[in-house]
């Protein structure tokens, strides 16, 4: 909005901090980085579009979709399908499948229509439920391989059989890295773009008073649709790339626990609505997560989950944009002090 | 005087209730128009129907003789009715700036324009010095302000303002009624729902009298306060 537009210069300078990050992040198979925990960064570029997902529609008109492992869900099983019933390669039939799933899931969003705040939320929760009953019950459960998913070559899998033996794999996970870090990079940079635009900025008024918003001249409903189908696009992408990098498709990506509750608590660590809290709390998370089980094992879930009930509790509003707001004035005030020295 | 709004037998129940019960009435372009009436007479109502907030059941609203009865809240206002509530209300997470601006970039599809609205918006309400704060640092008056430029800013002809001086002290009050006056002087219609008798017979031309859904008078200020029964109904007076 024009309150704060800064000029193309500031603004290059304010997006080089992120831009090294970004360069950094990218560099790091480089620098030794691969095996297990380069699969977990893929993983967490990916959960990434479904932090984001959230955070641009719930955290900005609290409309709360705990609906995600549907859209999540119908991607993964849309590409499934296009690839073993219609012989579309998962490499193109990634765009289908995410359109697929966008048009599903404005099932979810019909409820928004006439409720909102709880019943929005549980009646979106209800689907990604219903569709996982739907995809192991006969009869879609013959056409859906029932508990056992559908099986397809993944992601790049035939140039990866042209290469030897011992490099098949170490392509696979460099590529899947790579793919998913491009993935994550654009939808940061989109959500961010929109979550600060003047359409951002209508999100947020149906989030703080929506009848107040209609009385200011926007038009919610618009507003909503729109806020709703890029939000699905990315949690729609996230499922068809999961997929195309990980068959066979289960029913295990409409469980909540599985793709709802790691960007979800990112979303509320983060800060809602604040696009980079939960961006910067989704890797959190899910490193952590992974680095716990080496410390406690088992007792990992446990330990992680009473870790984040205490961090919600003392900081309802969200923990990391507030550090990297105290963060980002400490930085500034030092700048500004050697700017003085010298 | 050309009219700019009429109510044309306006009916509205919610179950049971008659909450609004054959109302017409006619808004005059120019004019200031207070509603008035005790608590229940369907004065909120008649504000939500006109806005668009609440459909009535039967009769039909024209603004500037289009029937607008079944438009919703955004279509009236980009058709130039705007309204403040009765309370005040503001997004409360976003600064004051923000508050004015996204009601004139819902109306104004040119960013420059909208920001050029805004800032008259502002400054009218007196507000330029408070545009970067959060609606909680500021007074209840200074709200009420907040609010009064939001509905300037998205370019309104007819302005709804469900009790405006309530919470306020009688200095705050002169100091709106002067804004309010101003503009109207500028062209400006206004429907001003209002308790403090008072300031409102100062401040309108016209007032209409509302009683348990229906109207019961309609005339001048000096008429309003002769009327026996304006006086039954709305003063307690026998």
């Amino acid at each position: 909005m024009a309150f704060a537009k800064q000029s193309g210069l500031r603004r290059a300078k304010r997006l080089l901090p992120a831009l090294a990050v970004a360069a950094a992040y990218a560099a790091l198979p480089a620098l030794g980085l691969g095996g297990y925990w380069l699969d977990v960064l893929t993983r967490a570029n990916i959960f990434l579009l479904i932090a984001l997902s959230l955070d641009l529609y719930s955290g900005t008109t609290f409309y709360l979709n705990l609906g995600v492992p549907f859209t999540v869900g119908t991607s993964a099983y849309a590409l499934a399908v296009l690839n073993k019933y219609y012989g579309i390669p998962v490499e193109y039939g990634i765009l289908p499948a995410v359109l697929v799933s966008v048009a599903l899931s404005f099932a979810i969003f019909l409820p928004s229509l006439r409720v909102r705040g709880a019943y929005f939320a549980i009646l979106s929760l209800l689907l990604p439920i219903i569709a996982a009953g739907l995809v192991t019950s006969l009869p879609l459960s013959l056409y859906l391989g029932g508990e056992g998913g559908i099986h397809y070559p993944r992601l790049l899998y035939s140039y990866a059989m042209s290469l030897p033996v011992s490099e098949r794999l170490p392509y696979l996970r460099l590529s899947y890295f790579y793919i998913s870090v491009a993935a994550a990079a654009i939808a940061f940079a989109v959500s961010y773009k929109v979550a600060y635009s003047d359409f951002g900025f209508m999100l947020r008024s149906i989030g703080q008073d929506e009848l107040l918003a209609e009385a200011s001249g926007i038009d919610t409903l618009r507003v909503k649709l729109v806020g709703f189908t890029i939000s699905s696009f990315l949690a729609a992408l996230a499922g068809a790339l999961h997929a195309a990098m990980t068959p066979p498709v289960t029913a295990e990506v409409f469980v909540p626990a599985n793709t709802l509750v790691p960007p979800l608590t990112a979303m509320i660590l983060g800060g809602m609505g604040t696009i980079v809290g939960p961006a910067v709390a989704n890797y959190l998370v899910l490193i952590v997560y992974e680095f716990l089980w080496g410390v406690v094992g088992r007792w990992r879930s446990v330990f992680y989950m009473s870790l984040l009930i205490v961090l919600v509790l003392l900081k309802p509003q969200g923990v990391v944009f507030y550090v990297y707001l105290r963060l980002r004035k400490a930085v500034a005030g030092m700048i500004g002090k050697i700017r003085r020295g010298a | 005087m050309e009219s700019i709004l009429a109510c044309d037998r306006v009916t509205k129940r919610f179950g049971g209730l008659l909450a609004l019960d054959r109302v017409s009435i006619e808004v005059r372009r120019g004019e200031i128009l207070g509603l008035i009436g005790p608590n229940g007479s369907g004065k909120t109502t008649l504000i939500n129907v006109i806005n668009g907030v609440l459909t009535p059941d039967e009769g039909r609203i024209l603004f500037e003789g289009k029937d607008i009865t079944k438009l919703k809240p955004h279509e009236r206002v980009a058709l130039g009715i705007s309204r403040t509530f009765q309370g005040m209300r503001v997004f409360p997470y976003l600064p004051v700036y923000y508050n004015v601006e996204l009601s004139a970039r819902s109306v104004l599809k040119d960013a420059k324009l909208a920001r050029a609205r805004t800032s008259w918006a502002l400054t009218v309400a007196k507000l330029l010095a408070e545009a970067g704060e959060l609606p909680v640092n500021l007074t209840p008056y200074k709200l009420k302000m907040v609010e009064l430029a939001r509905v300037l800013a998205t370019n309104p002809r007819l302005v709804l303002m469900d009790e405006p001086f309530a919470g306020l002290s009688p200095e705050e009050i002169e100091e709106l009624s002067g804004i309010i006056r101003k503009l109207n002087e500028g062209g400006l219609t206004f429907i001003v729902v209002e308790h403090k008798l008072r300031y409102l017979m100062r401040l309108a031309k016209r007032v209409v009298v509302l009683n348990e859904g229906r109207k019961i008078f309609e005339g001048s200020p000096g008429e309003v306060v002769k009327n026996e029964e304006v006086a039954r109904v709305y003063l307690g007076v026998a």
